[in-house]
């Protein structure tokens, strides 16, 4: 992740820094070019400020810009008659080679200045102001023309681009400085996470330690009730694998006392046959009990809701189904939107189990009632048939009863329904309902 | 009573088609979900046992294929998985009860017959028309309160006759679901069993029971006394 975001912000950097130093640079060249230009025409002004026409030529006595006068100085002045014959040139220009035609725009105002760039054999590249002007005194046109050697200005932008090169280089660096040393700090958190759950992978510690920011704080909370969630059922499975051995190892001793018992006396006998189909049965209880205990119990943890109406009228509509010849009447009081936070095949095997025995039990009627009380679920299921014997009771509160120990029939289903609500942290009572069968309150969450 | 056994384990299938023919039904079997589709679309079945957990076509898709293909027959589903989420797809897909693995064959034997007479419209294990009262589960007939001795096979035809009370059976009809497939079918046969029946169910020839309707069959015509 660390590697991620140092990629991702170095990109962003050299991204946001490459861009601010291209604008920089060209923002930087845009205006030392104004500054060029705007020098030429202050230049041509001059020129014409102090050009007399005599006889079809210009002179220009008093010119005060000493460049004009040096030879090959960069800078350098023409003047040019409206079919480009050279009427002046400054002496500082004897020497240079001009094409003019480039110079003179025939399409040209008068008034209008002209700018633009050219090469000059030695003297190197020239920057040029083009000025063409009406002189009323000889009603003609003329081109007042001053050109500039772009040497000082090329140097001066590539001193501004060295030094810009240079802070931006320094600023570079430094902010990679700062964002690595940010992200160690603002990642360490997430570090610390790592460790912590290596250090539970290697049983140094049970849970994450507690000193997390407050971000990171319901993610940690939830990850510790996983994994306490995830010991418990490890601790369930566990006693729940050594509950079936052992209890599976009476009815395999009986087995094993009945097969030696029948070599002994070299027969069979119906005694041995009926010992054996109990034990068997007896067996194949244990089993179907263990099975049924294996729930999921995840209680609230990253758990979704799930509604419970579309669960309650699958697992009806299967028991109408089986009871058909019963033609059970079921009265269904649901509050509105009620919701199980859980696993939704635990409350199909809770509810499968509970409206079993109430169809199985009742006479004609069932009630189920089902309401919210925060994330809790509140269920309660009614019927018409004799109802659960009160010394009986006690047996199937026995959370985790022995499989052995657990009696046939209506003692199974329940016992298994009251592993489930054990999982959630829930609770279960029986009482008798107001037709004088069993009535099952559970509360789940 | 035509059954159809899909189960994939073959010790289990043998012993249950054994255990249901010795209980008088014609018993067709198959060890996986294709050819069960196959059987079950191509043959008459009055009910069918159908393990969950089966090859190629696993039992709930097979069960609500024969479902799509409009076969109301009912169905038992065996499971090895006790879960209520398992019975619940089971029965929503289709099928009518269940029974869960490992169980007694008494035990299907009681299921298969309330489902027969529940498909048949009888909510009790007697099927009570007039004085004549044959009970499913017993495989006793009485007529006015004496019990009638039957031979399996009177009772197979007898029991589909009053299983579809009013409604006339084909001769054909009685010997796809009493007969097996490879069994000759002497139609003389079935001429002797009924009027053998006729017999013990209405010796003074006052009620008769059982009309033949000339080309076409049999039916069992005496009003039910409950339903």
């Amino acid at each position: 992740m660390r590697r991620r975001l140092v990629l991702a912000f170095g990109l962003l950097l050299i991204l946001f820094l490459g861009l601010a130093g291209y604008v920089l640079d060209r923002a930087y060249t845009r205006s030392v070019d104004a500054a060029a230009e705007e020098r030429l025409q202050l230049q041509v002004y001059a020129l014409m400020g102090v050009a007399e026409p005599e006889g079809g030529k210009f002179f220009l006595p008093d010119l005060e810009e000493a460049r004009f006068m040096q030879i090959n100085s960069g800078l350098y002045g023409f003047i040019f008659d409206r079919n480009g014959h050279e009427l002046w040139r400054s002496p500082s220009a004897l020497t240079l080679k001009l094409d003019a035609a480039p110079l003179l725009g025939s399409k040209m105002r008068p008034g209008q200045t002209n700018y633009g760039n050219a090469s000059a054999g030695e003297q190197g590249g020239l920057s040029w102001a083009s000025y063409r002007t009406y002189w009323e005194a000889l009603g003609q046109y003329f081109y007042f023309v001053v050109m500039e050697s772009t040497e000082p200005r090329a140097a001066e932008i590539n001193e501004f681009r060295s030094t810009l090169y240079l802070w931006f280089g320094a600023l570079t660096v430094l902010l990679s400085i700062a964002q690595y040393v940010f992200l160690r700090w603002a990642l360490r958190p997430l570090q610390q996470l790592a460790q912590d759950v290596s250090a539970i992978e290697s049983g140094a510690q049970d849970q994450l330690q507690q000193h997390y920011p407050s971000e990171l704080v319901p993610v940690t909370e939830n990850l510790n009730l996983l994994i306490k969630s995830e010991r418990e059922r490890q601790d369930h499975f566990r006693s729940m694998l050594g509950d079936l051995a052992h209890s599976l190892k009476t009815p395999l001793a009986v087995l094993s006392t009945a097969l030696q018992e029948a070599r002994h006396q070299q027969q069979f006998t119906p005694e041995h046959q009926r010992d054996m189909a109990e034990q068997l049965q007896r067996m194949d209880q244990i089993v179907s009990y263990q099975l049924k205990r294996a729930v999921k119990g995840n209680k609230a943890v990253l758990a979704r809701p799930v509604p419970v109406a579309p669960v309650l009228d699958k697992i009806i509509g299967a028991l109408q189904k089986v009871y058909h010849d019963k033609a059970t009447r079921v009265l269904l009081e649901l509050a509105e939107g009620v919701q199980f936070y859980g696993d939704e095949s635990d409350l199909m095997e809770l509810c499968g189990n509970v409206l079993d025995n109430a169809f199985k039990y009742g006479k004609s009627l069932v009630q189920v009632k089902a309401g919210q009380n925060g994330k809790a679920l509140l269920l309660e299921f009614n019927d018409d048939g004799n109802g659960i014997a009160e010394s009986d009771r006690h047996y199937v509160l026995q959370r985790g009863a022995r499989a052995d120990t657990v009696k046939s029939g209506q003692g199974i289903g329940l016992a298994v329904v009251t592993e489930i609500v054990s999982a959630y942290g829930g609770e279960l009572q029986i009482d008798c309902s107001e037709w004088g069968g069993a009535s099952i309150r559970i509360r789940l969450g | 009573m035509r059954l159809l056994v899909v189960e994939d384990e073959d010790l289990l299938r043998a012993r249950l088609v054994k255990a249901l023919e010795d209980n008088s039904y014609v018993v067709d079997s198959a060890s996986n979900g294709k050819t069960a589709l196959f059987q079950a679309v191509e043959y008459s079945y009055d009910a069918a046992i159908i393990d969950l957990g089966l090859p190629e076509l696993d039992g709930i898709s097979l069960i609500k294929a024969i479902r799509a293909k409009g076969l109301v027959f009912p169905i038992l589903i065996l499971t090895a998985r006790d879960k209520w989420t398992d019975k619940v797809a089971g029965l929503d897909a289709g099928a009518d009860d269940y029974v869960v693995k490992p169980f007694q064959i008494e035990e299907i034997r009681a299921r298969l017959n309330a489902l027969l007479r529940r498909s048949a419209g009888f909510a009790k294990p007697a099927l009570d028309f007039a004085h004549i009262s044959l009970d499913t589960t017993a495989k006793k007939l009485t007529v006015s309160g004496v019990e009638v001795e039957l031979t399996a096979f009177e009772y197979k035809v007898l029991e589909y006759l009053m299983l579809h009370p009013g409604k006339v059976v084909s001769k054909t009809e009685l010997t796809e679901h009493l007969y097996e497939q490879d069994h000759d079918r002497d139609s003389n046969v079935l001429e002797v069993f009924i009027r053998r029946l006729r017999q013990k169910l209405d010796p003074d020839e006052q009620l008769k029971p059982i009309d033949t309707i000339r080309g076409q069959g049999y039916r069992f015509n005496v009003p039910a006394s409950k339903r």
